[in-house]
């Protein structure tokens, strides 16, 4: 059924419309200004300052909202203005940073960019052999410029400023007379600092070396001073990273992000580099696909399945069964019932293990109690996933029993009457009339919350960590693992710590496979849709 | 249609406009946080001195139960030294964790706590800086220093060294009428008395049923290890779960699953409400426990973990200590606060007061009178510095998984501690 | 079908009538299933209860009413002068209130496009709002971080441990979801309202705002407190964006008492997190009356 705005402008006179109409698009052209003006700016200071990665989503969402407004064709999509711009920049932006992670090497090793792993290799100094190192004080003027006294470790005295590096002695000039330890009261034009006082001026010392070549010092710490050298000095021609200490060279090697010498040795830290495909194809010959892919992979299927189906039924009969307004008490009863969801779900997973402990656990105990024999829900396989199941659905029902209770104010009473007058049962009515009906809004979420268990590491993982274990895998692998809890252990316990970029690509293809099953229910529930328009 | 033309002119121009209006008066660029500093400065440059701020600021992250002594100190010396400290609180897991982000975006503390092993990884990112202990370097616990020493060089400043120890219930004991074990041996005999005695009510000893951590004593003791130490530190290459000392340790735990002497389904609170309960006589815990277990009145007596055939259980060593960014602006100062206010016996006293672990300042290490700690210190006196090495990562689940495996019956112990190695050397050769 | 006819409710006809011995059989079995419902809903809670009345913070303990019971944990808590943990709450209710709002005028507006305007691009564009449901958060808060680090340098109240961006964050992950529910219920109201009122000369908007949202307000409120709940419950993000003790949500704050390996006070974390819970319940108790009415009050205006 085609919308047409002009017909609804309203029957009035067209000149009445006119200016109205002209009134309400100024400022439409007016708030649109403004948006531009700022949003360029800002746009401007973004781009100035290299994070174009911000900048896209933005450039995007100011584009489509300038053009949704100024297209009176595209009326309809204006009303998707504020919702889509904030998926734009919350999701969108994210899921293309994640492709993007996964064709680089971003992991523990290579989580700094080039310039970063450069800058970090020129923080090292080392002190070449033989170099002498002293004992300082510091003095400093009002306008802040300091002057060092240095006592070597023969005992021989210094004095040095910023490029000046001097043999002196106490009471010499404006070197005021020697203290107890050796070291002068005083300095004309300069003020003597203790120790402590030292500390705050040592942002401005670090770092800065005084004296003149070849005799330089640095303040190491506050006892000593010594003429450290940079270790790493890098050639931003050749691009290349000399070790002074032992003339070594390391060169960039953009394949593995390093600097690595001719014996290929790599120098700490690497870099984050693009790899194309490597990751994908590192995720296909993994062992883990050669171990129990497929049971892991069958049984988060029925996990989500099984999820679904029993939240959703629990959730629907106490919605159906609280309906009716006549119900005495029935407000606090659905309020009660609510509570498990308002609860944070690491507690509600983590009391549940705990009624489940076969030593400790109240149900096992009672169980044994009353009929002497209990599950062992932590290493039997079958009752583990019961146990998650349970878990899972005491956590979800209430979620279901919202949406359904909504829905269910959405079907007209009349129907039943209607029903009711040609003699249909309860069940009748339930399964013919409520069920569909109840299906064509909730159907989709029915398909979103077995996206959502798919994917539910939040509770698989505090439960037992996907155990119990599997015996005879290549990879650690557990009987309550999901797909994402299996495959991202490859990636964060693997040999080399975490690898971000792993865990993006094998993000990606599980994307795919849920992508693809949630596909198949759509297209099945759109039926459902065409259900409802013809009511 | 010309008319949409139009519109889109007359809002183009409008908003030049009130740019171009805006631009004229444009404020000075705001202080951009560095992520990126284009020059590397030469080794004979001397760099501009920075805009210095009015009070220097240093930023400490640390965990919540340490955070409050820090904020404490951090007001007293402030206002002496001239200098701002703030200090934030982050879960001690979390703070490894989102020192990989905040760090190399320039949100990072320039102080922070944390645990030696996490080394491995925070040296291969490049996200810590060289620490001195200065002239107080004597004044530590040496293998608290070596546990925070990484490739030849020293990353953070230890403050506590702890291990666990073997904990019996005296009480228990003397009603079965059996003495402490010391051998794992005497575990297994002493494990036979008590349950038999008891109906199955009192278990002899217990352990967490996946956690290598706590497992490590009784591998080490037969002789096996996780991966074998040279003089450069950890050999990822050498795995030595399925070492003939890692089979026999496994294939004692096989035979205790298979007379029913350990049970399974237990972690860390299942392990010590039993303890705690008086339902099981031995256990192996650390000091941090203490607390829980002294409130819960139970009898209790630390000593060296039992022996198999080659020495007494070696426990891992964990040290926490503070570490250096290297991404702070302020590295000097937060080293020389590091060495005049942190290593000092007052500060040092504080941090043990409020969470008593073996300190790893000597002079606090020493004088503690509590007998419980030494206790601790000399059980600890051969354990081995929990492997810093990025490749650790690939140990627990398949250790875990194998204790597990063992403790339930479903695996041997030779079948399932040599199915552990191979999987960490498959994960490590796919690794890297 | 037309509804144009006065309906009499269906349970008027039963009332004048007095409640026949089925009708009373239905009741019994109703509160037999809320019985069941409830204990199979509250035991785990009442364990939760029993936790936070623990003082020695662990969670195996075996007796309902542990040893040495005492609201030791609940009055640490509230007085602790490291943990606000009164400010944690208010800050969470903020965020969540703001997020429940904002959301439901965004949600509500791409909705009713979706559900009675017929565009081009509009089935793609709905396909496309679920399958980015599908797409896994893993990497999200690196991104997200480094966006508002970004944005708040320019933008005032935009940056990192700030609430804003966590507004705009909930919003977005909220979106997906909720806009097909709000769909869906739009959906079931049928659109012979929408026409009837087009032919009188009634605009979009009018429609809009005079007919559907009336009918559609249970909807509209249960939407809002689904949002609301999700917002609440949110730790990542939270604990990521935000650094200052006085800014955390509820969440975050109540972690700090179980993040360290060996010395989780899982009592606090019960205490916190059941008195966390409670503004919730109520909250529902409250709306309880906007969810029920709707379609079957009966008018369908003309």
């Amino acid at each position: 059924m085609m919308v047409d705005t002009k017909k609804s402008r309203g029957s009035k006179g067209p000149l009445a419309a006119l200016s109205k109409g002209i009134g309400r698009y100024i400022l439409i052209l007016l708030g649109l200004a403004i948006l531009d003006a700022l949003g360029i700016w800002l746009l401007y200071l973004l781009i100035r300052d290299g994070a174009w990665p911000v900048a896209t989503p933005i450039a995007v969402i100011l584009i489509l909202i300038n053009v949704l407004n100024l297209s009176p064709k595209l009326f309809p999509i204006r009303w998707q203005i504020p919702a889509g711009a904030i998926v734009i920049l919350i999701i969108i932006f994210p899921m293309v940073y994640t492709i993007y992670s996964a064709f680089t090497n971003y992991s523990d090793g290579h989580i700094l960019s080039k310039q970063q792993a450069i800058n970090r290799l020129a923080q090292d100094t080392y002190l070449p052999e033989g170099s002498q190192t002293y004992n300082w004080t510091a003095f400093r003027t009002e306008e802040g410029v300091f002057s060092l006294w240095l006592v070597d470790q023969g005992g021989e005295d210094y004095l040095v400023t910023l490029d000046t590096f001097q043999d002196a002695e106490p009471g010499e000039g404006i070197i005021g007379p020697a203290d107890e330890n050796g070291v002068p009261e005083s300095l004309e034009g300069y003020q003597r600092l203790a120790r402590l006082e030292v500390i705050k001026y040592l942002p401005e010392l670090d770092g800065i070396q005084f004296g003149i070549y070849p005799d330089q010092v640095q303040i190491v710490d506050l006892d000593y001073a010594a003429p450290l050298v940079q270790r790493y000095s890098y050639d931003p021609e050749l691009d290349t990273i000399i070790d002074e200490k032992s003339g070594i060279v390391y060169y960039a090697n953009e394949d593995e992000g390093y600097y690595t010498s001719l014996e290929d040795q790599n120098l700490i830290p690497g870099y984050m580099v693009w790899v194309g495909v490597h990751n994908f194809e590192r995720l296909f010959q993994s062992p883990a696909f050669r171990g129990p892919f497929l049971r892991i992979f069958a049984w988060t299927i029925a996990f989500a399945v099984l999820s679904v189906l029993t939240t959703f039924a629990v959730g629907l009969l106490v919605a159906i069964a609280f309906n009716d307004p006549d119900l005495k008490g029935r407000k606090l009863i659905r309020s009660l019932l609510l509570i498990p969801y308002t609860i944070p779900g690491i507690i509600g997973v983590l009391i549940w293990k705990g009624m489940l402990n076969p030593h400790l656990g109240l149900i096992p105990l009672t169980l044994e109690r009353m009929i002497g024999w209990a599950p062992e829900f932590y290493n039997n396989p079958f009752w583990a996933k019961i146990g998650i199941l349970l878990i899972n659905l005491w956590l979800g029902y209430p979620y279901m029993m919202l949406i359904s209770s909504g829905a269910l104010q959405a079907i007209p009473d009349d129907i039943y009457d209607a029903a009711a007058v040609d003699g249909a049962s309860g069940w009748q009515k339930f399964w013919n009339i409520t069920l569909p009906l109840l299906l064509v809004s909730v159907g989709p979420l029915l398909i979103a919350s077995f996206v959502f268990n798919f994917n539910n590491f939040s509770v698989i993982y505090p439960f037992l960590e996907g155990k119990p274990p599997m015996a005879n895998t290549p990879t650690p692998a557990g009987h309550t693992d999901i797909l994402i809890s299996y495959t991202y252990r490859i990636a964060f316990e693997g040999g080399g710590g975490s690898d971000y970029a792993y865990a993006a690509a094998i993000t990606i293809v599980i994307f795919f496979i849920v992508a693809v099953l949630t596909l198949i229910q759509y297209q099945y529930t759109r039926q459902w849709e065409e259900v409802s328009e013809n009511v | 249609m010309k008319k949409k033309a139009l519109s889109i002119v007359i809002a183009a121009i409008l908003g030049l406009s009130l740019l171009l209006s805006a631009c004229a008066s444009a404020p000075e660029p705001t202080e951009v946080v560095v992520v990126e500093p284009t020059d590397v400065p030469e080794p004979t440059d001397v760099p501009e001195p920075t805009e210095v701020p009015e009070l220097p600021k240093i930023v400490i992250w640390a965990d919540e139960t340490r955070s409050p002594i820090i904020e404490e100190v951090a007001a007293l010396y402030a206002e002496v030294l001239g200098i701002e400290v703030e200090v934030v609180q982050l879960g001690f897991g979390d703070i490894r964790d989102q020192i990989k982000v905040a760090g190399p975006a320039g949100e990072g503390p320039d102080i922070f706590i944390g645990a030696h092993d996490w080394l491995g990884e925070l040296v291969a990112n490049g996200l810590v800086a060289e620490v001195n202990l200065g002239a107080k370097a004597d004044s530590f616990f040496g293998p608290g220093v070596d546990a925070f020493t990484y490739d030849g060089v020293l990353y953070g400043m230890p403050y506590a060294s702890e291990n666990i120890a073997f904990f019996c219930n005296p009480d228990l004991l003397e009603e079965y009428s059996v003495a402490r074990p010391e051998t794992w041996d005497d575990v297994t005999a002493m494990s036979e008395t008590i349950i038999t005695a008891s109906g199955g009510e009192v278990a002899g000893w217990t352990i967490q049923s996946n956690d290598p951590y706590h497992m490590l004593p009784l591998v080490s003791a037969y002789g096996g290890y996780i991966f074998g130490w040279t003089d450069a530190g950890y050999d990822a290459q050498d795995v030595g779960l399925d070492s003939e000392g890692g089979i026999a340790a496994a294939n004692w735990l096989a035979d205790m699953s298979t007379a029913g002497y350990v049970e399974a389904g237990v972690d860390y609170d299942v392990m010590h409400t039993l303890f705690e309960q008086g339902q099981v006589a031995c256990i192996g815990t650390g000091p941090w426990a203490l607390s829980r277990i002294r409130e819960s009145g139970v009898a209790y007596e630390i000593s060296a973990y039992p022996a198999g055939d080659a020495t007494n259980g070696r426990p891992f060593l964990g040290v926490q200590g503070f570490m250096v960014s290297a991404f702070s602006e302020n590295q000097l100062l937060a080293q020389t606060l590091l060495q005049e206010v942190v290593a000092t016996d007052e500060f040092m006293q504080a941090f043990f007061d409020i969470d008593p672990r073996p300190s790893a300042w000597m002079p606090v290490r020493e004088a503690t009178a509590d007998l419980d700690l030494a206790a601790f210190a000399s059980a600890g006196s051969a354990g081995m510095p929990m492997p810093a090495i990025p490749e650790m990562s690939a140990v627990w689940s398949a250790a875990g998984n194998a204790e597990e495996l063992i403790i339930s019956g479903e695996l041997g112990g030779e079948e399932a501690f040599m199915d552990a190695a191979e999987q960490i050397r498959t994960a490590i050769a796919e690794g890297n | 079908m037309s509804s144009q006819t006065p309906i009499i409710p269906a349970e008027e006809n039963k009332k004048s009538a007095g409640l026949t011995s089925r009708r009373r059989w239905g009741m019994a079995l109703r509160y037999l299933v809320a019985l069941v419902a409830i204990l199979f809903a509250l035991f785990p809670v009442i364990w939760i209860i029993s936790a936070s009345l623990n003082p020695t913070g662990s969670l195996a303990g075996q007796k309902l009413i542990p040893d040495n019971a005492s609201f030791a944990n609940y009055k640490s808590l509230l007085n602790d002068p490291i943990h606000p943990y009164k400010t944690w709450l208010l800050n969470s209710l903020k965020i969540s209130t703001i997020t429940s709002l904002l959301g439901v005028i965004s949600i509500v507006l791409s909705a009713y496009s979706f559900s009675r305007f017929r565009f081009k691009g509009r089935r793609q564009l709905m396909l496309a709002l679920l399958l980015i449901q599908v797409f896994p958060t893993l990497l999200m808060f690196v991104a997200i971080f480094y966006l508002f680090q970004q944005l708040g340098q320019y933008i005032p109240g935009m940056g990192l441990n700030e609430h804003a961006p966590l507004v705009l964050a909930y919003l977005g992950t909220q979106m997906g979801i909720q806009i097909w529910l709000m769909k869906g219920f739009f959906d079931s109201i049928p659109r012979d309202i929408d026409e009837s009122a087009l032919v009188d000369g009634a605009t979009h908007w009018q429609i809009f705002w005079k007919l559907i949202f009336p009918l559609a307000r249970p909807m509209i409120v249960i939407v809002a407190l689904l949002v609301f709940i999700a917002s609440y419950q949110e730790f990542v993000l939270a604990s990521v964006l935000l650094k200052d003790k006085a800014m955390y949500t509820l969440m975050v704050g109540l972690y700090l008492f179980v993040s360290e390996e060996f010395s989780k006070n899982w009592g606090i974390f019960a205490a916190g997190g059941l008195m966390g819970a409670l503004p919730i319940v109520v909250l529902y108790q409250a709306l309880q009356d906007q969810i029920i009415g709707g379609l079957t009050a009966g008018a369908v205006k003309g």
